[in-house]
């Protein structure tokens, strides 16, 4: 994490006369604070505040109507029975470790394909980019429904090519093909920061390992990728995250129930049914904080094990 | 009472914080909206029901009738289906937003009355001319003596068949009296021959009324008095379990094709020949499947038990919430006894609970033949449900999903029996 | 995170395409590559935009033929389905929605570019105790799933009565509650050159000066990334509407499709595609204006569209 930090400011050098270097001080603390109230009133009251409450939550039984009741951890014991839950846990899991890596090699291919052609490259960045700016609204969700469905050009098409006729959208084995391809589609943001990733890339060391006789894969594996892991590590991180919290689309293709059978009960839809549809406010919470700790140890052992995989230059520090 | 002073400490932030931004510029978002309501002019109130667009085009009929009765009421419409209804409600439930005027379920009248959700109607003065509506439905928008509901129509389980599809099959129609096994017999023949576009039936199982049905037929009952279970998880499971056969040699419609269907039923897609519901579907199956005629009968019996009743089939309930009580419980006065209204909606929305209502129904179509039908099963009935405890709507919403997940080979009937019984309890003692 | 960081350093946003020496040809293989190469990229453009295609081709057609008809090209092409579609739903017109969207749309970015610009600035620009803990925090919640607040911050605003109010869905906007964006104008300060403010306040300007009259209009750039995102995002958002909102006059467009969804996907499926398209008409028409903004701010910050 130590990059996120914020760095040490030069600005110190140019500080007035020494004497008074106490009372700048502490009021540059002043104006700091003064600029970072709005950030820090958000920050306490919508983010530490809730998240707190939210822990305490967890606890109770709380349906808005009535008072929190405190229960312990009965409603951690109750997700781990709860079928429902069981079933939006593995639904998410499928989503996150299947889609997120499909979506990833998609932006990469695309990238390397770019980047080898020169012309055009600016045009069709920004077309494959389209996507990932409004797949996750309901238009689409609506559009992605239509083409999946019964007689939808999908159907149709796996029809032409000997496949068993029928929409995905109602058949639980094929709606999670069907997110994760809707997730795949929006390819262009991660492809976007992979183009500028391999911008970065020196050309001397491509053509020196062609002297030596390296064949593209092999440049692919010792060059393209070691260079190219701070961002890919970037984009595995965002995109996880990112994928954890897919809503719109499922809840417009379902109906806003998950179905069919659960298929697209994600983590998110279920909390949501949960807590808005039954009023079980403490149980939503209880899943909202699994789900923060998943995330959290998720991203430590990113960072954690990025270290063996994940190469700096020189540049970064 | 434990966590209100976190609460209130951020409340409070909260509160100075809003300050803080109202300061910031003149573009506070707080009083962006809703303010211009307040100016003069007509009352308008929020008004939903579930349904098909059979009901939304009577609907718009009936809401004009009343626009142009009164000038200065207008009527904001909206409908879902009637599942994604309940968790909208429950969501402006949760936040004190609901409509002004909300077409409401028996199943669900109690939970949101006893959370203080509703209005009740004998505080408004002048309010709902209740005179008209026969003695023995009005306890059903009863709850601890204060008046929650308007019902405004009965109605009670039926059998039907489309005539075109079944001789288009080559089967013979259902008939009167038939027993289960008879029926699911029948499906099974009828579905031989649809050849996978047409099926006999959809999977009646999940639909909890007619379980309902079933156990009244057996002399038994499904909850009792004091709003429990009153069911064996042995009960259950032989109710599930008696369309496995059926299941397995695909002799009901496949769940992937009711899914996409959705919201519509398999018998207004034409999916099916028959299907068991509330006898004032009618209109809509007629509407959504473009038949000319859809025939009733009695459902199937059990050693000539038919365990038939009738129940209120939908209430008018107002918000807790509204800001014009004496509009409301004009609008609902109005749909629930002007003659006119009861002649847009006919038996639609259930053989209507107002005697002016009921006697300008056409003695007509399919009217006629709703009329007609609750005329012959009259002898033999079944004592109405009681009022339904508070979660009941769960336990319907409940077994139909997991009838779901059965049909898609998710779940066998064990692990769906014992799923219904842990959610049922739990929604039963909220 | 670190890459943004350094593609960020290493390139601010604007000059991201330098100019490459075009490679020195030398084969002919390097041309058929590049006619492969190109190829290629029609294939994949082709499956790319087929979505968007599909969705305004569909809207011209009638409802019975946009399911089940493999052609793209409607045989009678009418705006029948816009017309449905602009009357709106409900009794209430796709103007209104039209206008929610809008004014959210605008308040948002207003909000989220003053908050994210006043707090990047005390965090590039100003030494203060506790700066390093509160920037890591800020980062941190980067990476925290919103699901841990919705509940809370739910009960919160019922308790204050602001449930059915644009409030819940524009307070956070004017908190910066969005890290992304304070980290992309931390970035972009940093890249700008220290002299400019230290010669300032040698002349004795106080930070809110610098910050007004200095900073704000070298972030220009910064400041109109920021305001396309905030926008688009806003634009978009479905679930913040769906649990805050309750009255339909107040729904923004994504809330009315999705009565749309409710109400007519059995009976008018060709307006709801239509509605469908002008709900995306803003967004793409900021991605054709801007989308060098957009690609750059994808490229120097990870933004997510």
């Amino acid at each position: 994490m130590s990059t996120l930090q914020a760095q040490p400011l030069r600005a110190e050098a140019s500080a007035p006369a020494p004497v008074d270097y106490r009372r700048a001080r502490r009021a540059e603390t002043r104006s700091g604070y003064f600029f970072l109230a709005p950030w820090l009133i958000g920050f306490l009251l919508l983010t530490a505040g809730p998240m707190l409450a939210s822990l305490y939550l967890a606890f109770t039984d709380y349906n808005l109507f009535r008072d929190p009741k405190w229960i312990g951890l009965e409603n951690f014991e109750k997700l781990f029975n709860d079928s429902r839950y069981l079933q939006s846990v593995k639904v998410t899991l499928i989503y996150v470790l299947v889609g997120t890596p499909v979506k990833l090699a998609a932006a990469l291919a695309v990238a390397l394909l770019l980047n080898s052609g020169r012309k055009a490259q600016g045009f069709y960045r920004s077309a494959f980019y389209a996507p990932s700016l409004i797949g996750a609204s309901v238009s689409i969700a609506i559009v992605w429904k239509a083409l999946f469905s019964d007689g939808g050009i999908v159907d149709l098409g796996m029809t032409g090519m000997g496949f068993q006729p029928g929409g995905w959208v109602g058949d639980p084995d094929k709606t999670m093909p069907m997110m994760i391809l809707l997730a795949t589609w929006q390819f262009g943001a991660p492809m976007v920061i992979f183009l500028a990733g391999l911008k970065q890339v020196p050309r001397e060391l491509y053509e020196a390992a062609s002297v030596d006789g390296a064949g593209a894969l092999r440049r692919f594996w010792s060059i393209t990728v070691p260079m190219l892991s701070p961002v890919i590590f970037f984009n595995l991180l965002l995109e996880t995250i990112n994928a954890f919290q897919v809503f719109a689309s499922a809840f417009i293709i379902s109906g806003g129930a998950g179905g069919p059978a659960g298929s697209t009960l994600f983590y998110t839809l279920y909390l949501y049914i949960r807590g808005f549809g039954d009023a079980r406010m403490g149980y939503a919470s209880a899943m909202a904080w699994v789900l923060a700790v998943v995330i959290g140890l998720i991203t430590w052992v990113m960072f954690r094990t990025s270290k063996g995989w994940v190469h700096y230059s020189g540049e970064t520090k | 009472m434990k966590n209100r002073p976190l609460l209130a400490a951020a409340a409070a932030l909260c509160a100075v914080s809003f300050g803080l931004t109202a300061c910031g510029g003149g573009d506070d978002p707080a009083n962006a909206s809703g303010e211009d309501k307040a100016a003069a002019g007509p009352v308008t109130l929020n008004y939903t029901w579930w349904g098909s667009q059979d009901r939304a085009d009577r609907m718009t009929k009936a809401i004009a009738e009343f626009e142009a009765a009164h000038p200065d009421i207008k009527i904001k419409p909206n409908f879902t289906d009637y599942e994604g209804y309940w968790q909208k409600r429950a969501t402006e439930a949760a936040g004190g937003g609901l409509p002004d005027v909300m077409q409401f379920d028996f199943s669900y009248l109690r939970q949101y009355a006893d959370r203080g959700a509703l209005l009740d109607l004998k505080e408004v003065e002048d309010g709902v001319d209740l005179s008209g509506i026969d003695d023995s439905l009005l306890p059903a928008g009863e709850i601890d003596g204060g008046t929650y509901g308007v019902p405004i129509g009965t109605n009670a389980l039926a059998m039907y068949y489309n005539p075109d599809l079944v001789t288009q099959l080559g089967v013979e129609p259902p008939k009167e009296g038939l027993t289960w096994d008879e029926y699911n017999a029948w499906i099974k023949e009828a579905s031989a021959k649809g050849g996978g576009n047409v099926w006999g039936a959809g999977d009646y199982t999940g639909v909890l009324w007619l379980f309902d049905m079933k156990l009244r037929q057996e002399g038994k009952k499904l909850l009792d008095e004091d709003g429990k279970l009153a069911i064996e998880k042995s009960d259950l499971k032989e109710w599930l379990a008696s369309t496995d056969e059926l299941r397995q040699s695909g002799a009901i419609v496949p769940a992937d094709r009711i899914t996409q269907i959705s919201p519509m039923s398999a018998m207004g897609a034409k999916l099916t020949a028959t299907e068991m519901s509330w006898d004032n579907f009618l209109a809509g199956y007629l509407k959504d499947s473009g038949a000319a005629k859809i025939e009733m009968l009695a459902p199937p019996t059990t050693d000539g038990e038919k365990g038939l009743f009738v129940k209120p089939s939908m209430l008018y309930a107002i918000g807790a919430n509204t800001e014009h009580p004496e509009a409301a419980a004009e609008f609902v006065d109005f749909m629930t006894n002007d003659p006119e209204v009861g002649e847009i909606f006919g038996t639609s929305r259930g053989v209507p609970a107002s005697k002016a209502q009921r006697d300008a129904v056409a003695a007509e179509g399919p009217d006629a033949q709703v009329l007609e039908y609750e005329k012959a099963i009259a002898e033999d009935l079944d004592e109405s449900p009681a009022p339904l405890p508070a979660g009941f709507g769960t336990l319907e919403k409940e077994l139909l999903r997991l009838s779901e997940e059965i049909n898609y080979g998710r779940m066998s009937v064990d692990q769906a029996v014992e799923e219904w019984f842990t959610e049922a309890e739990a929604a039963l003692e909220q | 995170m670190s890459t943004a960081t350094s593609t960020a350093t290493a390139a601010p946003l604007t000059d991201q395409r330098r100019p490459t020496p075009p490679a020195p040809r030398r084969q002919d293989g390097a041309r058929a590559r590049s006619l492969m190469v190109h190829a290629l990229s029609l294939v994949i453009l082709a499956v790319v935009l087929y979505p968007l295609l599909w969705m305004v081709m569909s809207s011209l057609k009638p409802t019975n033929q946009i399911i089940g008809d493999p052609s793209l090209l409607p045989t009678e092409a009418s705006l029948d389905n816009y017309r449905t579609a602009l009357a709106g739903i409900g009794g209430i017109s796709a103007w209104t929605f039209a206008r929610n969207s809008l004014f959210l749309a605008v308040v948002s970015v207003i909000g989220t570019v003053l908050s994210s610009a006043v707090t990047a600035y005390a965090f590039a620009r100003i030494e203060f105790a506790g700066r390093k803990l509160w920037f890591a925090l800020m980062i941190g919640t980067l990476l925290l799933p919103f699901h841990v607040l919705i509940i809370p911050q739910y009960i919160v605003f019922n308790k204050l009565g602001l449930i059915n109010t644009f409030v819940p869905l524009l307070i956070g906007k004017f908190l910066a509650a969005e890290a992304f964006f304070i980290f992309l104008m931390v970035q972009f300060m940093r890249n700008l050159p220290r002299e400019l403010d230290e010669a300032a306040r040698i002349d004795g300007c106080g930070h809110v000066r610098i910050f007004i009259s200095i900073m704000l209009p070298l972030m220009r750039p910064a400041i109109i990334t920021t305001s396309i995102f905030a926008f688009i995002w806003s634009w978009n958002d479905f679930l913040g509407p769906l649990l805050y909102l309750n009255d339909p006059e107040k729904y923004p467009l994504p809330l009315a499709l999705r009565l749309f969804v409710d109400q007519t996907s059995v009976s008018d499926y060709g307006a709801m595609i239509a509605m469908s398209v002008l709900a995306l008409v803003p967004v793409m028409l900021f991605f054709f204006l801007f989308q060098r903004y957009l690609v750059d701010g994808v490229a120097t910050q990870g933004l997510k569209g």
